[in-house]
């Protein structure tokens, strides 16, 4: 195994670390296994829903599509609002004996679980992991749930199987966040690492600037931040940390603010905002 | 025993030159210069360059071998005794024999030059030793004591001792202190006298000590250079140590090992070591101290025959049967590493780290030395990971292993700082990330990647076979092999580059890590950070060292000289060394070099040369301008450098000289500079290659002018027919009239197309049938007629069946002016200054980024595990029984890096049972914590509100509520984890330290801080200076609603938080009641009344000073003359400006003694407060209620009201008081 050439290496890892458009534009690679291709047009698929080509992805696979593509057009199905639809029909193929076990169709489920906030549900297929991609939405799941330990003994795994795989490096990030402390430099020291081997994504870039808005670095955040949003000026976190990085900074936040609304209705930080207006008017009304 | 394990590892000599020839008997160093001499069996002395490699010399006057030869140490000369019993001296300059000393009686074996005397001493096989007098060219002293062959005699390097060694099986040493005194100058005739008494007498060499010990006989003795020992070496295949002192002489030791009769032995200058030679074919290296033998070198068919060591460097010289060799024992090269702005070496048995900038050197960390002294175990090479101050230092010991040393933080002063290394075997090792090192293997050729615990990660198979690797860029390795490298990235296990090179030794990459220098033994290549070859270039001599300068340009070193290499593969010498360095750091003008005893050096150059032609390159012909201007850059090497490179343009502006510059002006295509040049040199040849390079360029004014001026008609004629210039045709014709020049005459007719006049001309030349032919075919019937009469019978006939035609001129491509032409280098030479501010522009572009120069801590892991025992507990709390599962102390399990993923059976799912959710950090928030501001950041507004009604009995939140909003926004940030799936949020804790312990939840960092409220307080004071009352209002009102939710973390602070409530408060205060004044317009007492309780509030000076000059006025119109004097006085007392005092006592002096017109509430005698309701002063004594939160005082009456200074608390409720701070609930 040692010395054949990773051919996906390099479309797997812009795909992980977020850059979308390029492992699709890289995806035209020669001499692929027929495991090799599966795998890439599940990548490929899966970058095209990370630009919210949705309705591309579901047009594109068909129903004679291998269960992993099927599963992957699932996907496009509930993130383009089909909720339900998709819900049923994954719930019916992991019931399945022999589609169950695709680890493909398991992390989707997971993902979608996920959106539901049904970690224990989603759990259910993915704990068992099986490949970096399962670890890796075990230790997000994890640290959702607020189990910094469970998500812990995940990285360890990976770390076991592949020390350097980006994954396994984004997953320790990713931990490194959640718990904090002088964690959070050894998560910047690897999204530093990050770009300087790969280019600068969005991700890359949130992820060095969150590091610094925990570390108290508010200016470093912001330039950062700044040159995440030349990147993509539409992309939800660049926005929401602007915001959160304004509000420190003491600078104005609103328009940053409206923009997130504006584009991403649906996140995190616009429903958290919802919400808590709502907690303090009536907060407001049980004091009085 | 060490020996027989070099033996075993085969390790090979370090030679650095080698000759062939017939058997070498005698070998001399020279001090200074890079010389050898060689003296050969078959009577030749050859003199090589060992550096160069070449034969400088050779002197063939001996008749038979040549066993002896010497390099005087100062002089230039040398000498040399052979077997024809003759010893020469030798001036190797002139290359002449300058004389011969006669007096041996048999074959002489050694010659020696005093180092500071006239002496020589010699030995022969005619039993005696003699020293002679070079200057005076006499035998000076003849040592008698030998019974056999003296096979070597030397002087001592201080004292007057000789020592000799003979066939006799002994070695004497004599003293010669006497010979001094009989060389005094002044007594030469009587010492000639002497000479042949001495020669019997021998008073004046005597034999100090006679040392016997040796088996047989004895080939070599020679001094310590220090110490007060002597090396032999014999037939008896033995090498004996002697110690001497004063009185007596003794054997010390015996070294056994060679096979065979030991030719020669000397101690090593440096180090504490011993070399001999024998006819056993080795050489072989002692440990003088432990006196065990170190190494051994062997050849397979030359007996060895004598040793010379370099009088001042580290070399060693031997002669055997075919040749000879010169060799090092020990690289001299240090081990450094650069990272940023710091150098690490290593010198003796410590790290070193050197920093640049301010050029101080530091002991790092002490470095394990080899557990026995060895030959070439010390450190080879250093790599450094800058993040985790981490080293590894590689050597050969154990055939290639390294050690990583981690440096501690506090490095000053630390030098002594041992630790207990990580170790490892490989043949090389290198970071190939900042936490990650690869570890070449040999045998299996895989890289094998480390963590810093030393543990493996994983391992590669290398794609060539590869003897050394070297780092590539984070995640690559370069691997070298024989006839190549290869760039390789171990994670994609993809090869990213390849070139074919000659071995390569070194590898330096650019700060961008966009350019790799790769130096071999006498090349060197540059190229791409993917291989792509861009040049290289071969060195005669050695390649030692290199760096990349900021601007690109590769400046190196070989054994002598500092050179560059620019990116077109442009190379030249920068400075000539003395002695070899190792470039460490090239910045600006300045070069860091390392030099072989481990110092580092700043050597300045000058880098015009190459800047410039970098300029060139780069075509910033503004920094090329700049420089031409600015610097003696000139001669003859530029301006060919320029031509060559195809920039006679630039050269142009170098030149005085005109014909250089007409013809760099041609080559350049610069007409006008060439036609001032043509003018100036004004002869034919110039003109003519004007005229052509004008033609050229259509430039046809000039080329005319260029025509005229060499007076060349026919092409002038020519120019005008294809330009179309008939005028100055028909002038040609005239001046071709006037010359008398028929042909020229002609071809401008036949240019103008005019007929007649071609008839004419040639009936004028009497060519009276073509002019015939001529007229008749153009149909001229009436000259035809004319011309057949003359012709009579002679008319020819013309031929028949053709049209007749006009020869007409063609039509020209344009009427004369010049082709129009496009100028592009114009402009950039001739205002060159001009574009100077864009080229510093550009040079600000140049700023390099270094990779990696964060230096970062790392926590411990016992610290870790300690922090998630914490943790643990703390969660106890939610009732979690999968505690003790916390992954903390999971062992780091070593997997084989090949390991397949591992596969889960199917029914482990079913028994999965997922855990519990733990508690979120902002829950961790509210159980920890009172303060109001962190509830609210944790998104618990409703004990938030009910903290501050408790605290400060706030009823109305709604002001709060965009500071509730913000502060719970703020506390969490959010990454996009995992494609697709929801983002992940993470909350903002404050006072983050690199030492914090993970898992340990520090309070929320608050949007708000107290830091910011001092940049509101000042913005809300300017506003009241520019009288914006509204504005100042609004901004004070958002301090007093903003504190509530601060936080602060000292004591001190709750203070200076308090202190703010009040300013704020008083200044509401004031404000809300001039705002009431202005509302009210009618009631002038009114008015009086709350422009003087504005001055009852605590405000700044300067608005103090407003505030009173105000009330004062208003008083004053409203005639309450006393109470405007008192304002006016208060005024005065508080420090008021110019106008302001002025004003002040123009009132007072109006106001004299004058009564109040109206009685107004207001007693300033009597000290009161103001209701912030009613606004009506409150007098001591009286009864009065306040506000919990602002303190604002208020008429007992509208207790219950919402105070209506903060707008927040209600008036007279019960409050336990501010907290913002933790330390107040301590």
């Amino acid at each position: 195994m040692a010395a054949s050439p990773d051919l996906l290496f390099g479309l797997r890892n812009s795909f992980y670390l977020g850059a979308y458009q390029a492992a699709i534009s890289s995806s035209d690679i020669p001499n692929l296994t027929a495991n090799d291709a599966l795998e890439r047009d599940v990548i490929v698929q899966r970058s095209y829903i990370g630009i919210g080509s949705y309705k591309l992805v579901i047009n594109e696979i068909d129903s004679s599509a291998p269960t992993a593509l099927q599963a992957v057009k699932l996907l496009a199905l509930y993130l383009s609002g089909s909720k339900e639809a998709a819900i049923s029909s994954i719930q019916e193929w992991l019931s399945d004996a022999a589609l169950g076990n695709n680890p493909v169709l398991r992390l989707i489920a997971g993902i979608i679980y996920m959106h539901e906030q049904d970690y224990n549900e989603a759990l259910k297929h993915t704990n068992a992991g099986g490949t970096m991609e399962l670890y890796a939405l075990n230790v997000q799941i994890f640290i959702k749930m607020h189990r910094s330990d469970y998500a812990e003994k995940q990285l360890k795994m990976m770390q076991q199987i592949d020390e350097d795989h980006t994954l396994t490096q984004l997953a320790n990030a990713w931990l490194d966040l959640a718990v904090g402390g002088s964690k959070i430099q050894e998560a910047y020291l690897i999204f530093q690492d990050f770009s300087e081997k790969y280019q600068m994504t969005g991700m890359v870039l949130n992820g060095k600037a969150v590091c610094c808005i925990h570390m108290g670095h508010f200016d470093e955040a912001e330039s950062l931040l700044l040159e995440a949003l030349n990147k993509d000026a539409k992309d939800a976190e660049t926005l929401a940390n602007l915001v959160v990085c304004s509000l420190h900074l003491g600078k104005p936040s609103t328009r940053f603010l409206n923009q997130l609304k504006l584009l991403h209705p649906d996140h995190m930080l616009v429903k958290r905002l919802a919400t808590a207006e709502d907690n303090f008017d009536r907060a407001v009304q049980s004091i009085a | 025993m060490q020996g027989v394990n070099c033996k075993k590892r085969g390790i090979r000599m370090l030679t650095k030159f080698e000759t062939k020839s017939n058997r070498v008997k005698g070998l001399s160093f020279h001090s200074k210069r890079p010389w050898i001499l060689a003296s050969l069996h078959s009577g030749v002395i050859q003199l090589w360059d060992y550096r160069m490699g070449t034969l400088i010399d050779r002197f063939d006057e001996h008749e038979g071998p040549v066993r002896g030869v010497h390099f005087h140490k100062s002089q230039p000369l040398f000498v040399s005794g052979g077997d024809d019993y003759k010893i020469k001296v030798w001036n190797y300059k002139t290359h002449r024999c300058l004389f011969t000393l006669l007096g041996h009686l048999d074959y002489i074996r050694t010659v020696q030059f005093h180092d500071e005397h006239p002496w020589i001493v010699s030995a022969s096989d005619d039993q005696t030793i003699r020293i002679w007098n070079w200057q005076s060219r006499t035998c000076i002293s003849v040592l008698t004591g030998h019974n056999h062959y003296v096979m070597c005699a030397s002087f001592h390097p201080k004292e007057e001792l000789v020592v000799s060694a003979s066939l006799d099986q002994t070695i004497r040493v004599w003293d010669i202190s006497a010979l001094r005194k009989k060389v005094a100058p002044a007594d030469d005739l009587l010492r000639l006298g002497q000479m042949n008494t001495d020669l019997f007498g021998g008073i004046d060499a005597v034999v100090k000590y006679v040392l016997e010990g040796h088996d047989r006989g004895v080939n070599w003795a020679s001094f310590h250079p220090s110490l007060p020992l002597i090396v032999s070496g014999a037939d008896d295949r033995q090498v004996k140590i002697w110690r001497m002192n004063d009185t007596k002489a003794w054997e010390v030791d015996t070294l056994r090992g060679h096979m065979n009769n030991v030719s020669s032995v000397l101690f090593h200058a440096k180090q504490d070591i011993i070399v001999s030679n024998s006819e056993d074919k080795s050489i072989r290296v002692w440990d003088a101290t432990k006196r065990t033998g170190i190494q051994t070198f062997r050849r397979e068919h030359d007996r060895f025959w004598i040793l010379a060591a370099h009088p001042e460097m580290n070399l060693l010289a031997a002669g055997h049967d075919s040749g000879m060799i010169v060799f090092k024992l020990e690289r001299e090269r240090p081990a450094f590493s650069v990272s940023g702005d710091t150098l690490y070496y290593v010198k003796d048995r410590f790290l070193h780290a050197y920093e640049f900038s301010s050029q101080k050197d530091s002991q790092v960390v002490s470095i394990r030395r080899p557990g026995s002294i060895s030959l070439n175990q010390g450190p080879r090479t250093l790599s450094f990971s800058s993040t985790e101050n981490a080293v590894l230092v590689c050597s050969d010991v154990d055939g290639g292993s390294y050690e990583l040393y981690v440096i501690p933080k506090d490095v000053v002063g630390r030098g002594d700082y041992m630790q207990d290394a990580r170790k490892g075997v490989g043949a090389s090792a290198v970071f190939v990330a900042r936490n990650r090192f690869a570890v070449l293997d040999k045998s299996s050729n895989q890289a094998v990647v480390k963590n810093l615990k030393n543990e493996i990660v994983k391992k590669s198979l290398l794609p060539i076979v590869t003897d050394a690797i070297y780092y590539a860029g984070t995640g690559n390795v370069l691997c070298r092999a024989e006839d190549r490298v290869v760039i390789f990235d171990l994670q994609q296990r993809l090869v990213v580059g390849e070139l074919q090179t000659p071995s390569v030794k070194y590898v330096v990459w650019s700060s961008d890590m966009e350019s790799v220098a790769l130096l071999g033994k006498h090349a060197i290549i540059i190229a791409s950070k993917k291989l792509v070859h861009r040049c290289t270039l071969q060195e005669a001599i050695r390649v030692k060292s290199g760096a990349w300068d900021e601007k690109g340009v590769f400046i190196y070193t070989t054994l002598n000289h500092i050179k560059y290499c620019l990116p077109n593969g442009d190379s030249g010498i920068i400075k000539t060394l003395d002695d070899t360095v190792y470039i460490t750091k090239v910045s600006g003008n300045n070069i860091f070099v390392l030099d072989r005893d481990g110092k580092s050096r700043v050597i300045s150059i000058d880098s015009t040369e190459y800047i410039f032609k970098l300029s060139l390159l780069q075509k910033r012909y503004d920094h090329v301008m700049n420089m031409i201007k600015n610097s003696q850059l000139c001669g003859q090497a530029v301006i060919s450098y320029l031509q060559q490179k195809g920039f006679p343009e630039v050269a142009l502006h170098f030149v005085k000289d005109e014909k250089t510059r007409f013809n760099l002006a041609i080559e350049s295509g610069n007409i006008q500079i060439a036609v001032a040049s043509a003018k100036e040199i004004d002869d034919k040849d110039h003109w003519y290659r004007l005229g052509v390079e004008a033609l050229r360029q259509g430039n046809t004014s000039i080329v005319e002018y260029a025509y005229q001026r060499t007076k060349n008609f026919e092409r002038l004629s020519f120019l005008y027919l294809i330009t179309g210039n008939r005028e100055k045709l028909s002038k040609m014709l005239r001046i071709a009239e006037i010359k008398n020049d028929i042909m020229g005459q002609f071809h401008n007719a036949m240019y103008l197309g005019d007929v007649h006049e071609r008839i004419k001309i040639l009936e004028n030349a009497g060519q009276l049938s073509l002019a015939y032919v001529t007229a008749a075919t153009h149909g001229l019937m009436e000259i035809a007629q004319r011309l057949s009469t003359e012709l009579g019978e002679n008319v020819p006939s013309l031929p028949e069946g053709k049209e007749h035609s006009l020869l007409l001129p063609p039509s020209p491509l344009i009427c004369s002016g010049d082709w129009p032409l496009l100028r592009v280098m114009r402009g950039i030479f001739d205002n060159g200054l001009d574009t100077r501010k864009e080229a510093e522009d550009e040079e600000e572009e140049a700023a390099n980024a270094d990779w990696g120069e964060e230096e970062l801590d790392i926590v411990d892991v016992d610290g870790m595990i300690q922090d998630a025992d914490i943790v643990a507990e703390l969660e106890d709390g939610t009732g979690n029984e999968d505690n003790e599962e916390g992954g903390w102390d999971l062992e780091d399990l070593e997997l084989p890096a090949d390991a397949d993923t591992p596969k889960v059976s199917g029914n482990a799912r079913a028994l999965f049972v997922a855990p519990n959710p733990g508690m979120p950090v902002t829950q961790i928030w509210i159980q920890k914590s009172s303060l109001a501001g962190e509830h609210a950041a944790a998104g618990d507004f409703d004990t938030a509100m009910r903290l501050l009604t408790r605290q400060l009995g706030i009823q109305n939140f709604a002001p709060m509520k965009p500071l509730f909003m913000d502060l719970f926004v703020g506390s969490q940030t959010y990454i996009n984890a995992f494609a697709s799936a929801p983002a992940m949020s993470t909350a903002v804790e404050k006072n983050w330290s690199e030492s914090a312990s993970p898992n340990v939840r520090r309070p929320p960092a608050l949007v708000v801080k107290f830091s910011q409220m001092d940049e509101k307080l000042k913005a809300a004071y300017r506003a009241t200076t520019d009288g914006k009352f509204p504005e100042a209002l609004r901004l004070f009102l958002n301090i007093l609603y903003t504190i509530p939710l601060i936080v602060v973390d000292s004591r001190r602070e709750v203070d200076e938080v308090k202190e703010l409530i009040e300013i704020a408060r008083e200044y509401v205060l004031g404000l809300k009641i001039e705002v009431k004044r202005k509302e009210i317009k009618d009631n002038s007492i009114q008015q009086q009344e709350l422009a003087a309780y504005f001055t009852n509030c605590k405000l700044q000076k300067i608005h103090m000073r407003l505030v009173l000059t105000n009330a004062m006025t208003i008083c004053y119109k409203g005639r309450n003359y006393a109470t405007a004097a008192n304002f006016a006085r208060m005024l005065l007392e508080s420090s008021p400006t110019e106008i302001q005092a002025k004003k002040a006592r123009q009132v007072l002096q109006l106001c004299g003694d004058k009564k109040d017109a109206n009685q107004l509430n207001y007693d300033y005698r009597n000290p009161f407060v103001v209701c912030g309701e009613t606004y009506v002063p409150i007098y001591r004594g009286q009864k009065d209620a306040s506000c919990p939160y602002c303190g604002a005082r208020f008429v007992p009456a509208v207790e219950g009201h919402l105070c209506s200074v903060c707008e927040l608390a209600v008036i007279g409720a019960d409050a336990s008081g501010l907290l913002c701070s933790p330390t107040q609930s301590r």
